[in-house]
């Protein structure tokens, strides 16, 4: 079987690029910023208690697999979805499904990838990319993070989707079966933006959202006493790894959530998102700056220049921002 | 696509790979551009490879003195913590800790030893031996 016709597009965020590509490939032109919008894919929490490469997990977005899942229920398109607990079975469903010239969406862990960057290989299972063919035990890839098309052997693919850890992928697969015509995507927006306004402002919990980003702001400023400099520095790079390298398009998802609403507000008509999206963008600078600063403290390391107390004020401007945008965008009709 | 216009993504020092980035100009206007890494993303990903380099260093001086078992090393090299490492060994997390100690390790089974060597991809005799 050879490979099928798959156009790669370049895209910021993993899974939201992936549901773009597929749902492109089934004649559904969406862009990125939308299915991100509408799966409610932007989120903050905090995890001290859940740690990731020694240093308690910051998370940006939903739980893998939620943006395709929303994204795709709310535009009434049918998809399916295949977890597998043995490699060869899985492996034997994937070539089938190729065989009938559909690309398949993966869930991997990137620790394990040949074709990945090497400073970016560490353990995270929360990766996606599109297979869209095989042959002579040659898979054929487009991984939205690369700029070129690539290709894995049998085994290291077997690897990459049986990654064991924090999310294992356990070999998930999903693929549209069935795109509707016509598509409106109105509701679909409205419903992604309230679900969004919901996880950031309106959950009562106090690592989840807004509280999430106070709560951070207020352990950061304890760091350095309570754990030294150079392991509060440590901690601090883990924050800012996680708003900028991950897939996250820059800024903690941020400018792609913004970019979102500048889109809604041309399918809506209603201008006053569009305000609201360049709040946002303003609000993604702001995300932006708070990890140069930070940067530069994990620089030199040991003798912060930017102190915490500094930046977790800039957090909390951040908070506040984001509860007043939120707030606003709660009161959404359609 | 083209080269991205922000002169913030313009350092192509740092590796060859290349990530799309939103941005937002003054304007108001959203942009998205391929760009190469910046200065702030090269400290922060440098810094958690420094850290995981200095562990495996230190593992591999804690065995060669007798004081850890070989286990340890391989799982620093592999950038596991013990949690991960019993997850993907599949081997319970006490146990495993138990197995840090280089007296237990000589009382490994074969079955056991296995199950590590499986873990970070090398053979049985390759795991007995650190250099």
């Amino acid at each position: 079987m050879a490979k099928i016709e798959f156009e790669h597009r370049q895209a910021g965020h993993c899974e939201s690029g992936v549901t773009s590509n597929l749902l492109h490939h089934h004649k559904f032109d969406i862009s990125e910023p939308m299915a991100f919008g509408i799966g409610a894919g932007l989120f903050f929490s905090y995890l001290p208690f859940l740690k990731m490469q020694h240093a308690p997990t910051t998370s940006f977005r939903v739980w893998p697999g939620q943006v395709f899942e929303r994204a795709t229920k709310q535009l009434g398109i049918k998809t399916q979805v295949h977890k597998f607990r043995n490699p060869k079975d899985s492996m034997d469903k994937l070539n089938e499904v190729l065989d009938q010239g559909i690309p398949v969406g993966l869930q991997v862990g990137t620790f394990h990838l040949p074709f990945f960057p090497p400073e970016y290989r560490m353990h995270y299972n929360m990766h996606n990319m599109v297979v869209y063919g095989h042959e002579n035990g040659i898979y054929f890839i487009s991984d939205t993070l690369m700029d070129r098309l690539v290709e894995i052997t049998y085994d290291d693919l077997v690897r990459v989707r049986y990654a064991k850890g924090v999310f294992a992928p356990e070999g998930r697969m999903y693929y549209p079966t069935y795109v509707p015509k016509n598509i409106d995507l109105r509701p679909g927006i409205i419903k992604g933006i309230r679900k969004t306004a919901n996880n950031m402002v309106g959950v009562p919990f106090p690592l989840i959202g807004v509280k999430g980003i106070r709560y951070l702001a207020k352990s950061m400023r304890k760091w350095e006493k309570k754990l030294g400099p150079e392991k509060a520095s440590y901690y601090l790079g883990q924050v800012l790894r996680m708003e900028e390298e991950v897939g996250t398009a820059g800024a903690g998802f941020r400018f792609i959530y913004g970019a979102f609403l500048n889109e809604a507000a041309d399918v809506l008509k209603q201008e006053w998102l569009r305000e609201l999206s360049f709040e946002m963008g303003e609000n993604a600078n702001k995300w932006r700056e708070f990890s140069y600063k930070g940067s530069r403290n994990c620089k030199k390391r040991g003798k912060p220049e930017e102190s915490y107390d500094y930046l977790a004020d800039m957090l909390l401007v951040c908070a506040d921002n984001e509860q007043k945008i939120f707030k606003k965008l709660a009161t959404i009709k359609g | 696509m083209e080269e991205s216009q922000n002169p913030v993504y313009k350092n192509k020092d740092y590796g060859k790979y290349r990530e799309m980035l939103y941005s937002s100009y003054t304007g108001g206007k959203f942009e998205k551009a391929v760009g190469f890494h910046g200065e702030a993303d090269r400290v922060i990903l440098e810094q958690a490879w420094d850290l995981f380099k200095e562990r495996i260093e230190d593992a591999r001086q804690r065995v060669l003195a007798g004081k850890a078992s070989p286990v340890v090393f391989y799982m620093e090299k592999n950038l596991l913590d013990p949690l991960g490492l019993s997850m993907v060994a599949g081997i319970s997390l006490l146990r495993v800790k138990w197995h840090f100690r280089p007296n237990a390790f000589k009382r490994l089974s074969n079955n056991t030893l296995g199950k590590y060597a499986k873990a970070f991809n090398i053979s049985i005799e390759q795991l007995k031996k650190v250099e």
